[in-house]
């Protein structure tokens, strides 16, 4: 109990008295005078409901927020009359370009409806009549071992950063706690997967480990979203659309389908962001190059770790004989390209173009290709 | 009376089987994206192009051409592919392992998914399950191909396993 209030209520004459004026029913009522605005809203599109975009006018909205919040340091809602005394709360983080996207308030209300449940929303019934091979159930339940990894720290990272933002970033505070919602229903799901195979979770893996650590370590919730949002999960998204494509059963299809869903929107989160950060702080793109290029030297170590690489060779190959691991080679190189380019191209469309020549993420996957023999 | 695939009149059949299925689409969540879908051209017919649009829960506008529509992605594929996946839903009610529109779009396999910005691609995936059940609505239409062939009629499943 570090936090200790300044006053001991029960013995202050003052509020002893004024507590006994308010249960006699002498009313104060100052606060029925606070000068705030008086807005009515209402729903622009009935059928979409009362959404957070209906609700973006005059103080209480966001569009008209200033890049500073010096006034709040409290946890008065954006709008609300401040009265003098509230508590300096030192929220980490008062610069909108550093939390804000386009868009966030639609993501936020996409993800409240596109909720679902890993429990009720997933045939397990159907999934334990599947018997999978036991190459095929190894590497599969090795693939949904690392992902358990990655979805937990998913999970920490939206979480340690959500009571470090200023409260005037309503939006942004809701939307990553939708994010952390689903990173541990993700989490979840990928758990209980691997423990529904018949050969439980596999072998944790130390070089994944290491980029998840830079993950949750960055220094500022904008370096922290960059490489979660952006980065990391621009790349999960792609792994996920490429589980879905390699899944041994309809039911697997369908786990894939509904995290790459919430993974999808993450993406758009961080885009946004991004996009807004270099239409506002030009500036800023010789750091944002600096903690990509960390960034991306970390995924090189983490993503190709043998125990994370190794299951997508034996799944897309469907098998452990030598021309299963060939065709499984061929198409996890495939993957590795799809990857690495979807991620440039959303660089790109952010306002970074020379991110693709710059990086030396392609360097790497030539690499890795030279490696398997595979040189382009 | 079977509704034609490709036709205007099919993907209008679509549509009114999701104003069917409001309940497990409101269910799903907000769904809003504008997509294209092209079907190559044979030697009965020409390519047939077809926007969708989807809004809060619905299909609210099907139209054809893609000529100056704006759309955040095209899934374009040969009549042969198109048909390839429409009886796979047909015969079993849904898609199996071979034929989810991820698994058959993710290397251009089967379908290519054409697009301008990334962002609008990434609604192929925010909004993946809502247009696999979409899709799969497709084994309820009484359709046709061009040449006058129907999909397989519906057998019991048996879509556990694609290894």
């Amino acid at each position: 109990m570090s936090y200790l209030s300044t006053t001991d209520f029960a013995e202050d004459p003052a509020f002893v008295d004024r507590f006994k004026q308010t249960m006699k029913g002498n009313l104060d009522l100052s606060w029925m005078d606070a000068a705030r605005e008086r807005v009515r809203c209402r729903p622009q599109n009935e059928r979409r409901g009362l959404t957070f975009r209906d609700l973006d006018v005059g103080s209480y909205g966001f569009t008209e927020m200033p890049e500073l919040i010096r006034q709040n340091r409290s946890f008065a809602p954006r709008g609300a009359a401040m009265p003098p005394g509230l508590p300096d709360l030192q929220a980490e983080v008062n610069r909108k370009s550093e939390v804000w996207a386009y868009n966030v308030e639609g993501y936020y209300e996409e993800a409240m409806t596109r909720q679902w449940n890993a429990t009720t929303d997933i045939p397990w019934a159907e999934l334990q009549e599947a018997e999978l091979p036991e190459d095929i159930g190894k590497a599969y339940a090795q693939l949904l071992t690392f992902l358990t990894e990655v979805e937990m720290i998913a999970t920490d990272v939206p979480c340690k950063w959500m009571g470090r933002l200023n409260a005037d970033f309503f939006e942004v505070k809701n939307f990553i706690a939708t994010q952390a919602m689903d990173e541990a229903r993700h989490a979840e799901i990928f758990r209980k997967r691997a423990l529904t195979t018949g050969y439980g979770l596999m072998r944790a893996s130390a070089q994944n480990e290491f980029n998840l650590k830079f993950l949750r370590d960055a220094d500022s919730f904008a370096e922290a979203s960059l490489a979660l949002h952006l980065q990391a999960e621009g790349m999960v998204l792609t792994l996920f659309r490429f589980s879905e494509y390699i899944s041994p059963t309809d039911g697997d299809k369908k786990l894939f389908r509904l995290v790459m869903q919430d993974e999808a929107r993450h993406v758009g989160y961080g885009m946004q962001h991004l996009k807004w950060v270099l239409d506002h702080f030009p500036e800023k793109r010789e750091v944002i190059h600096h903690h990509l290029d960390e960034a991306e030297n970390f995924v090189f170590g983490g993503g190709y770790a043998t125990e994370v690489m190794e299951p997508f060779i034996i799944l897309s190959g469907k098998g452990l004989k030598k021309e299963n691991i060939e065709q499984g080679v061929r198409i996890t190189v495939a993957f590795q390209n799809k990857q690495t380019d979807e991620y440039f191209e959303r660089l790109a469309k952010c306002g970074m173009p020379e991110r693709r020549e710059r990086s030396r993420l392609w360097k790497m996957v030539e690499l890795g290709k030279e490696a398997m023999g595979l040189a382009s | 009376m079977p509704v034609s695939f490709p036709s205007i009149a099919f993907f209008q059949a679509l549509q009114g089987e999701m104003r069917a299925e409001r309940d497990r689409f409101s269910r799903l969540g907000f769904f809003d994206t504008t997509f294209g879908v092209r079907v190559g051209s044979t030697t009965r017919g020409p390519a047939a192009e077809f926007v969708l649009t989807f809004e809060v829960f619905d299909c609210v506008r099907v139209a054809e051409g893609l000529a100056g529509a704006e759309t955040d992605f095209v899934i374009d594929g040969s009549f042969a592919a198109w048909r390839d996946m429409l009886d796979n839903i047909h015969e079993l009610g849904g898609a199996d392992t071979a034929h989810s529109l991820n698994t058959l779009t993710h290397f251009g396999e089967g379908l290519q998914v054409r697009y301008d910005d990334p962002d609008g691609h990434d609604k192929l995936y925010r909004f993946a399950e809502s247009i696999q059940e979409f899709l799969d609505l497709s084994a309820r239409i009484d359709f046709d191909y061009a040449d006058g062939s129907r999909p397989p009629a519906r057998r019991e499943k048996a879509r556990r396993s694609g290894t």
